[in-house]
């Protein structure tokens, strides 16, 4: 019932992806966005250190956000980052185990950056890039 | 072989299943994890007289009975980060090698150091980046095919180097722009009938550009290997003059791979261009053009593909030849060849997958240098391969 109704926000949600305010950081492209979670350039705007955050593998927000960032599946995405591990290039997003889990990483830590559904944004946070349905 | 296979694949398959599930460290915070890949092949050709291989790593290749041996591999990871500049990689593999085994080998083993996210430098031995996607070949998971197209891939028999690579990335044009270069010394053996050609202490360098633009990816590539021995054929540049030898040892002579490869890779659909040019400055090698495309277009599960490979060498007029001896050497090393193939991909559940594919290959009869054991009486230069793998990572 929970996956069922977390299917549905997923579906029909927009996605936003945030920072903390204090990064400095105002908007970010498509490109930048896709840069910083499939590992190839994990720099910010500024300058600093970008750390990705990715939801649970289990949520269905997670295959919904690469569904809308790069129109790719969750076997997709796997089979990218088989490559990029296993060829010794870089690792993926850091995986937080629940929600509350992300947006307390990204209240502390310098440099988080991680999505979430838009109503589920709160101060000091900001969405620098947002994925409509 | 097939003892030798079982005891080997046997033993990974166990220390992978005592290892279980990737490790991780507090609240999660990965500080050592561990990771694994691999492929359970079948694999036949529908020709006895020439023996298909992978790539020219392997001793023996496939017959019309179906084997394992082709595509089957198991490997195993453990990444360390010391902290967010440093890390070590490690990295062994199972797979056929050279001597016709399954004895895990050393792929990987390197300290990385990025001080920056535009700068890498990695130390120690690293995986072969002579064309692009070559230092993820073995993980047939992270590609729609069964095997990287042949006729381009295949003539590689270096899988990694020990030495060093520097990469820097830096944002332009709206883009990514990537500058790699790397140097180091083979330590891999090619097989060459009963012999092997030891190519351990060989030079490897090179360095490529690439530019990432949306769903375009582009890199040209250049990489130069000077071979450190010859030959395991003393007794033959014994009858031979001696100027005559020269020109057919390859001893401190070098091979020169240029490469250009585009990748247009957006939802759905996915393809790969690659084209090659290899140049050497010995009579042994030939010089060589190769190339490939792959179209693959996912349907929920499914990823059906069709591609179309080439490759076509020719030899080096010698100053110095002997007829009816330095031509029928160098015949050894002549390719000219096309495959057409096709199939499709089944992620059937998370983390695995299915592949079965059809290597339609055409060539002239005396296209060998991609085959194994060829009668030369019945070899035509075509055959059809037939190949299934399960495809899986942990």
């Amino acid at each position: 019932m929970l996956t069922l109704a977390s299917s549905v926000i997923a579906n029909e949600t927009s996605l936003v992806v945030a920072i903390h305010v204090s990064a400095g950081v105002e908007t970010l492209t498509r490109d930048q966005v896709i840069n910083i979670f499939l590992g190839r350039f994990r720099q910010l705007p500024n300058g600093h250190l970008a750390i990705p955050i990715d939801q649970d593998s289990d949520h269905p927000i997670r295959a919904e956000f690469y569904r809308r960032l790069v129109g790719k599946n969750p076997a997709e995405i796997h089979a990218y980052w088989a490559r990029l591990i296993f060829s010794g290039k870089t690792t993926p997003p850091r995986e937080a185990e629940s929600e509350e889990q992300i947006i307390q990483w990204l209240m502390t830590e310098p440099g988080a950056i991680g999505y979430l559904p838009a109503d589920r944004l709160r101060e000091p946070l900001k969405a620098v890039f947002t994925l409509d349905p | 072989m097939t003892v030798t296979f079982r005891r080997d694949f046997q033993a990974l398959c166990l220390f992978c299943l005592i290892l279980g599930q990737p490790i991780q460290g507090h609240a999660g915070k990965p500080a050592f994890s561990l990771h694994g890949f691999g492929t359970l092949g079948l694999a036949r050709s529908t020709d006895d007289s020439a023996e298909f291989v992978r790539d020219l790593s392997q001793r023996n290749g496939l017959t019309e009975a179906w084997s394992f041996e082709t595509d089957s591999v198991l490997g195993l990871q453990a990444n360390l980060h010391f902290n967010p500049e440093f890390e070590g990689v490690v990295q062994a593999a199972s797979h056929y090698n050279p001597h016709g085994d399954f004895k895990p080998e050393l792929t990987w083993a390197f300290l990385s150091y990025a001080p920056s996210p535009a700068v890498t430098l990695r130390a120690g031995r690293l995986g072969n980046e002579f064309y692009m996607l070559a230092d993820s070949r073995l993980v047939g998971y992270s590609y729609v095919t069964v095997r990287p197209p042949v006729d381009y891939f295949g003539t590689l028999p270096f899988d990694y180097f020990d030495g060093l690579d520097l990469a820097i990335t830096r944002p332009l044009a709206g883009g990514l722009f990537k500058a790699k270069a790397y140097a180091g010394l083979s330590r891999e053996q090619s097989p060459w009938a009963e012999l092997q050609f030891n190519m351990s202490g060989s030079l490897l360098a090179g360095a490529y550009l690439d530019f990432i633009k949306g769903p375009w990816q582009f890199r040209l590539g250049h990489a130069n290997l000077q071979f450190d021995r010859d030959l395991p054929v003393e007794d033959f540049y014994d009858a031979l003059p001696p100027n005559t030898a020269d020109e057919l040892r390859v001893a401190d002579k070098s091979t020169s791979f240029t490469a250009f490869g585009a990748v247009y890779d957006s939802g759905p659909l996915q393809t790969q261009f690659m084209l090659s040019r290899t140049l050497s400055h010995h009579g042994v090698f030939q010089d060589a053009w190769a190339g490939y495309l792959i179209l693959s277009y996912r349907m929920h599960a499914l990823t059906p593909f069709v591609g179309l490979s080439a490759a076509k060498s020719s030899p080096k007029d010698l100053d110095h030849p002997i007829p009816g001896y330095t031509d029928v050497f160098q015949a050894e090393f002549y390719n000219d060849q096309r495959t057409l193939f096709l199939g499709t991909r089944w992620d059937f559940m998370e983390n695995f997958c299915i592949k079965a594919q059809m290597d339609i290959v055409r060539g002239k009869p005396e296209s060998r240098f991609l085959y194994r054991w060829e009668n030369l009486e019945d070899w035509d230069g075509s055959m059809t391969v037939l190949s299934v793998t399960l495809d899986f990572i942990f």
